[in-house]
């Protein structure tokens, strides 16, 4: 059974004017769903819909077999839910262990520093960083820092909007293997990737979503080549 | 010279600084400036002459503690009246500023905030009458502690009540997690959803500590000076540039605006003259802020 299952969701800011159009997709277990697709496909949209940040006007969000449509975004992080933004994904004026610490409310007092140093050993730049304010990292450091943040909790599923987005292809590659190493520990990734390619090396399976419905879904291998997706989205681009 | 103004200046710049925490919190967090916060004031000091006066009614009068003007039923009544602050303001969020926040705009909460200022206020005078009225009428004698200074036993308490209260505010907002989620709340509420914040439980204790400290220092204002209806607007501008003054969100920034006001309004009396009161204190305000935009300790956000 699929751990996250987004069946025909409809969503938008402004009643009456949806940007997501009955999107469906889903997700087992330690898989990488990657969602490519046009700009202005609807693709952050979608997945903050998903995250509970767009008011959702229809369909369905179930996690594990539990219907999370329409349950506060703050819930989903505690049933297993977790979400890492494209932006201001961290608290610039915190520390970056205060950054860690204020996502561990939910668990056991003794529970938050051994999370804390699990994030510390899985990334040791923060740790030698504990100290400073989170806005003084660089980007890539930033970006790890919000992955770990959002890891605190033990989610069962990870999505990310564009992790690579504004990073040197160094930083790419790094934030895209631990993602995999992530999801050997046995977690589901969901990601958003403008940059298709470093996405489907690591990816399992993925989507192309079109005007805010998933309009081809295929391997990730083989999903480049093919003829279909060419014409959807990567054509202007791979025979310019 | 005489330096009995820094007395008088630490005095009223710590009530003023005890008040400006709950604004700069509510301006932060609840991204609107609460023209009601002076009438939590009032209505903290009202909330506790009243229970103050059911205890007397219930065990007859009480010796006041050592060489101060009130007895342990003041002490007393302060909590309840904190509670009954904190109440008043939850309430007031329901009715009146959740509802009109949900829509967005944060002008709107803005001038419900007036007319809510202005409902609450001639409601104190409805029950009260507009005339003060004072917790204690004794007269207590003032202390010389050298260089010409005198201080009452009361005043010397009140301010080591600030102290105390403002040093445990600001262990609470660096140390706990309620404290750090307000803060993670006030940088970026919705990545504070994403990161599993409760943001209605932030908004609540928002409200809570704003109205209880509020209440306490209509209390000391009571105590110190008289409770009268217009306590809390009077000492209102004085409170939105401490908080201004001190950085919008900084706690330790509030009370350190608050003395800033107070001493320099206590000087420009001594020295310049006492028309000059709020020229001198709104001059220094202007002042830092043309060097420093952001306020002594506010941090440009991101």
């Amino acid at each position: 059974m699929s751990i996250l299952d987004v069946k025909c969701l409809i969503a938008g800011y402004e009643p009456g004017l949806s940007i997501v159009k009955g999107a469906s997709i889903h997700a087992d277990e330690r898989e990488i769903v990657v969602i490519l697709g046009p700009n202005g496909a609807g693709k952050s949209s979608f997945i903050k819909a998903i995250a509970g940040l767009v008011p959702v006007t229809g369909g369905q969000v179930l996690l594990d077999g539990h219907d999370i449509t329409y349950g506060a975004a703050h819930l989903r992080v505690r049933q297993g839910l977790a979400f890492v933004p494209q932006t201001d994904n961290i608290f610039p004026l915190m520390t970056v262990e205060e950054n860690l610490r204020v996502a561990g409310g939910v668990l056991q007092r003794g529970e938050v520093q051994s999370r804390i140093d699990e994030t510390y050993t899985m990334f040791p730049d923060l740790a030698r960083q504990r100290k400073l304010a989170a806005g003084s990292l660089s980007g890539g450091q930033r970006q790890m820092l919000a992955v770990g943040r959002a890891l605190i909790v033990h989610p069962r599923v990870l999505m990310l909007d564009e992790p690579s987005a504004g990073l040197s292809p160094k930083f790419v590659e790094l934030v895209f293997a631990r993602l995999n190493e992530i999801r050997r520990a046995g977690l589901t990734i969901v990601l958003v990737e403008q940059n298709a390619r470093a996405a489907l090396a690591i990816g399992d399976r993925a989507y192309v979503l079109v005007e805010g419905r998933e309009a081809h879904e295929g391997r990730a291998a083989t999903l480049w080549d093919d003829p279909v997706v060419a014409e959807l989205y990567l054509g202007q681009r791979r025979h310019a | 010279m005489n330096l009995q103004f820094i007395v008088d200046g630490l005095i009223s710049g710590s009530l003023i600084g005890l008040g400006a925490i709950g604004i700069t919190l509510t301006y932060s967090i609840l991204r609107f400036s609460n023209f009601a916060h002076g009438d939590f004031m009032a209505w903290g000091a009202y909330g506790t002459l009243s229970v103050v006066a059911a205890i007397g009614a219930l065990v007859g009068t009480t010796a006041p503690m050592g060489a101060l003007s009130f007895g342990w039923p003041l002490i007393l009544a302060a909590i309840a009246g904190m509670i009954m602050t904190a109440c008043l303001a939850l309430v007031l969020d329901w009715l009146l500023f959740a509802r009109l926040r949900d829509r967005g705009q944060s002008i709107i909460v803005v001038m419900a905030s007036f007319g809510a200022s202005m409902a609450l206020r001639s409601l104190l005078e409805f029950i009260f009458t507009s005339s003060p009225t004072y917790f204690s009428r004794g007269i207590q004698m003032a202390i010389p502690i050298g260089f010409g200074i005198r201080i009452t036993p009361d005043q010397m308490v009140m301010l080591a009540t600030t102290i105390i209260l403002v040093t445990a505010m600001h262990l609470f907002m660096q140390r706990s997690q309620t404290g750090r989620e307000m803060r993670a709340y006030s940088q970026n509420p919705s990545l504070a959803r994403v990161v599993g914040i409760d943001t209605a439980r932030v908004v609540r204790a928002t409200w809570i500590i704003g109205a209880a400290l509020a209440c306490a220092a209509g209390v000391m204002v009571g105590i110190l000076v008289q409770i009268r209806p217009l306590m809390g607007l009077d000492l209102l501008l004085p409170m939105f540039a401490a908080a201004i003054l001190g950085g919008i969100g900084s706690v330790p920034g509030a009370v350190l605006g608050g003395l800033i006001i107070g001493l320099s309004e206590a000087a420009a009396v001594q020295l310049i003259g006492a028309e000059w009161r709020a020229a001198i204190a709104f001059a220094i305000l202007m002042a830092v802020l043309l060097v420093r935009p952001t306020g002594l300790f506010g941090r440009a956000e991101r």
